[in-house]
């Protein structure tokens, strides 16, 4: 495969020529006064005084840049771990910066990176890693790892599945999530129904939950590939083949079943199916409203519908038909192969993996999975679990996270399955031959 | 006007229903935004919704301003924008004058140029601009977020068929005075497109005081950040969003171009009914 970004600068390169001409016209008046507005401002304010010092490294204190992409709450519980790290590292400065969601931050990166402009440190979703891990700007960390005295095995083995590169260690896990099963056990219980653990109970339970005139469905799930992904690995099969010349679950008839499970719910009336755009918040808010009773959604919603439900809310594996099964999914964080800080960055990430103040923290705070087994072994986790059951299940099921996605093209068939999902889904074209387009777009882009 | 058709009580009906319609429509998504920026957060995830908040919460306000360095944001917002309004009426009152008045050769072909360079959009440009900038190492100043605005095409057209129509005696008489081309583009033009040149501050101000992508793209620290890009952050990545914390923040975001607007709206609707009479 193609440096993909050096591919994505190549072909819009011809487009900057017409850019710099479009800009350079007719401006001989401006560049002063623009200069004053710009430069009195940056000067003035407190939070600027970071920036200058990024390219010192002499001076004493050794900046390291880092990247993320946690807003809201998370980017608070971020910001105070950053903080807590400087006060304790008095020759080096973490500044992080949030840089958008995970794709945007991806963006940046891809231009940050021709430009060297790249951070030190950033997060990466885990998708993406392959696909800068294959343009070989990602720093192996497996020596940083064995000189701090540490090994690949004190992590959570389901969340290094996106780490390793061409036996390089690329990336560690830190925000990392999985999709759950999360259930309003009182509608449940109001007809009498267990929680689901296999695809049979989930659709006796489904229908029997459904309620047209009062506009209430048994299941529902965001608008993602992610789910889809975790039936296919439940139902035998895998997303690509081990040899990664094509998808594994199309010619064995798992797909056209998988398909055909939502897709008969669906008509039933007991699965609601939702739109596009924000899909997360829809379904989130059918939930916590008593519209849904079941849900597959991200761990990383536990937090928030824990506050926000007034009824009696558990978390449960995905159900399973041959096997348990679930994706992995949420963020690593890598060290940039252009880096000049690298010995302070790793010091940043072993720190955070390591100490008890570290993304222990981080963990506790955001409801995010704990990835070390440290994290899993102390007092302040197992307490968390005792009185908060439903992230403990959320961890638990890791023993059976697998990711059957993981090729540098991913990306891109990423958007041919989305095509077919939504074909699928909202159009009701036919499951068989959808897939058979699916099948050969994909094989088209991965032996390319 | 006919007087017949001013009185028929049906005709006022519609009409009054109608623009109801309109307004309810254009004003309704801004009621929500402010009612939820005054919910909490359970209230937020209620249904049915929740339609006036039980008792407002103006923490959420507090709560949103202080989640990251907003006096910045907003000293860049402010900045940029300004610094983008002046230097484009800098720029375009005399091209669009050129264009309009002055005969030279090759005149219509320059003016294509102008329209075709800018309909290029920013998502096709972003890359080899950063490039360009972060080469000049401007990506810790707010220039490259001014830089690539000093004009517009939108402007410069708006502009050009506003000073047309302004006729050739006026110009030819101040020209008999011994009145320079700069003091004629000075007590004639631009008095006399006042609504045009408001129009186009207006546009301007909004499109880039509410400008998300190419900030993001162009800055990568808080120190040259704008408010949009600290609202963004409010946001959940995963998760559920604080919705009434979000909305407190866009109402932050909004009132500006209200204010602003209220300053402008008299002459924006002259600047549209001048250039539909003639």
């Amino acid at each position: 495969m193609a440096n993909k970004i050096r591919g994505v600068l190549a072909a819009t390169a011809l487009m900057g020529v017409l850019a710099g001409c479009g800009g350079g016209n007719g401006n001989n008046a401006a560049p002063n006064d623009a200069n004053q507005g710009a430069s009195s401002s940056p000067s003035a304010s407190a939070s600027a005084s970071a920036s200058p010092s990024a390219e010192a490294t002499g001076g004493g204190k050794t900046t390291v840049q880092f990247w993320h992409s946690l807003g809201g709450k998370n980017g608070e519980y971020m910001d105070a771990l950053i903080k807590r790290f400087n006060d304790s590292h008095p020759d080096i400065e973490v500044v992080g910066t949030f840089q958008g969601g995970y794709d945007e931050t991806v963006t940046k990166l891809q231009q940050a990176i021709a430009s060297n402009t790249a951070p030190d440190v950033s997060m990466l979703e885990r998708a993406y890693v392959q696909m800068f891990a294959d343009s070989d700007v990602l720093e192996d960390m497996k020596p940083y790892l064995d000189k701090s005295g540490m090994s690949p095995d004190d992590f959570t083995a389901g969340l290094m599945g996106h780490s390793y590169f061409d036996n390089k260690l690329v990336s560690l896990p830190l925000n990392r999530s999985t999709p759950i099963l999360h259930v309003n056990k009182t509608l449940l219980d109001a007809k009498g129904l267990s929680v689901p653990k296999t695809w049979d109970e989930l659709k006796t339970a489904a229908n029997a939950l459904a309620d047209k005139g009062k506009g209430q469905y048994g299941l529902t799930m965001p608008y993602d590939t992610w789910y889809q992904l975790a039936m296919i690995t439940q139902a035998g099969g895998k997303f690509f083949n081990d040899d990664k010349t094509s998808v594994d679950f199309i010619d064995n008839g798992v797909g056209e079943k998988v398909f055909a499970y939502l897709k008969d719910l669906q008509n039933a009336g007991a699965f609601y199916y939702p739109p596009q755009q924000d899909s997360g918040n829809i379904v989130n808010k059918m939930f916590t409203e008593g519209k849904v009773a079941m849900m597959y959604q991200s761990t990383g919603s536990i937090g928030g519908l824990m506050e926000a439900v007034n009824f009696d809310y558990v978390t449960a594996f995905l159900p399973k038909d041959q096997e348990y099964a679930n994706p992995t999914g949420g963020a690593n964080v890598t060290i940039l192969s252009g880096s000049k800080n690298k010995d302070a960055a790793w010091e940043f990430i072993r720190w955070m993996d390591t100490d008890p103040q570290g993304a222990q923290q981080f963990i506790v705070q955001s409801g995010y999975l704990p990835f070390t087994k440290a994290m899993v072994d102390s007092q302040e986790i197992k307490d968390l679990w005792a009185k908060e059951p439903n992230r403990k299940v959320a961890y638990d099921q890791l023993q059976y996270a697998v990711d059957t996605n993981m090729d540098v093209a991913w990306p891109e068939v990423m958007h041919e399955f989305f095509s077919a999902i939504e074909a699928i889904m909202y159009d009701s074209k036919d499951i068989k031959s959808t897939l058979a387009t699916f099948k050969k777009e994909a094989d088209r882009i991965l032996n390319q | 006007m006919n007087p017949e058709y001013e009185r028929h009580p049906i005709r006022s009906i519609a009409d009054y229903a109608l623009k109801g319609a309109v307004v309810l429509v254009f004003v309704f998504p801004f009621l929500w935004m402010i009612s939820t920026s005054l919910q909490t957060f359970r209230e937020t995830m209620a249904f049915p919704p929740t339609w006036i908040p039980a008792s407002p919460q103006w923490t959420n306000f507090s709560h949103a301003m202080q989640a990251g360095p907003f006096l910045t944001y907003a000293r860049n917002s402010i900045v940029v924008t300004a610094s983008i309004i002046a230097l484009q009426l800098l720029v375009m009152i005399p091209a669009a004058y050129a264009f309009a008045k002055y005969r030279f050769p090759g005149r219509n072909i320059l003016f294509g140029l102008v329209l075709l360079a800018f309909m290029i959009p920013g998502q096709v440009t972003f890359i080899p601009v950063y490039l360009m900038l972060a080469d000049w190492g401007l990506i810790k100043t707010l220039l490259p977020q001014i830089l690539p605005f000093l004009s517009s095409a939108f402007g410069i057209f708006l502009l050009r068929q506003y000073f047309m129509q302004i006729p050739e005696e006026i110009i030819e008489a101040a020209r008999l005075d011994n009145a320079s081309e700069a003091k004629i583009v000075r007590r004639v033009m631009i008095p006399m497109s006042k609504p045009a040149l408001a129009t186009i501050a207006l546009f301007s101000f909004v499109s880039h005081w509410n400008d998300y992508f190419w900030p993001l793209i162009m800055t990568d620290s808080n120190a040259v950040r704008p408010l949009t890009l600290g609202i963004a952050m409010l946001r959940e990545t995963e998760g559920i969003s604080n919705w009434h914390i979000l909305m407190a923040g866009n109402v932050v975001l909004v009132v500006p171009i209200l204010i602003v607007y209220l300053f402008c709206s008299q002459q924006i609707v002259k600047a549209f009914v001048y250039s539909g009479i003639k």
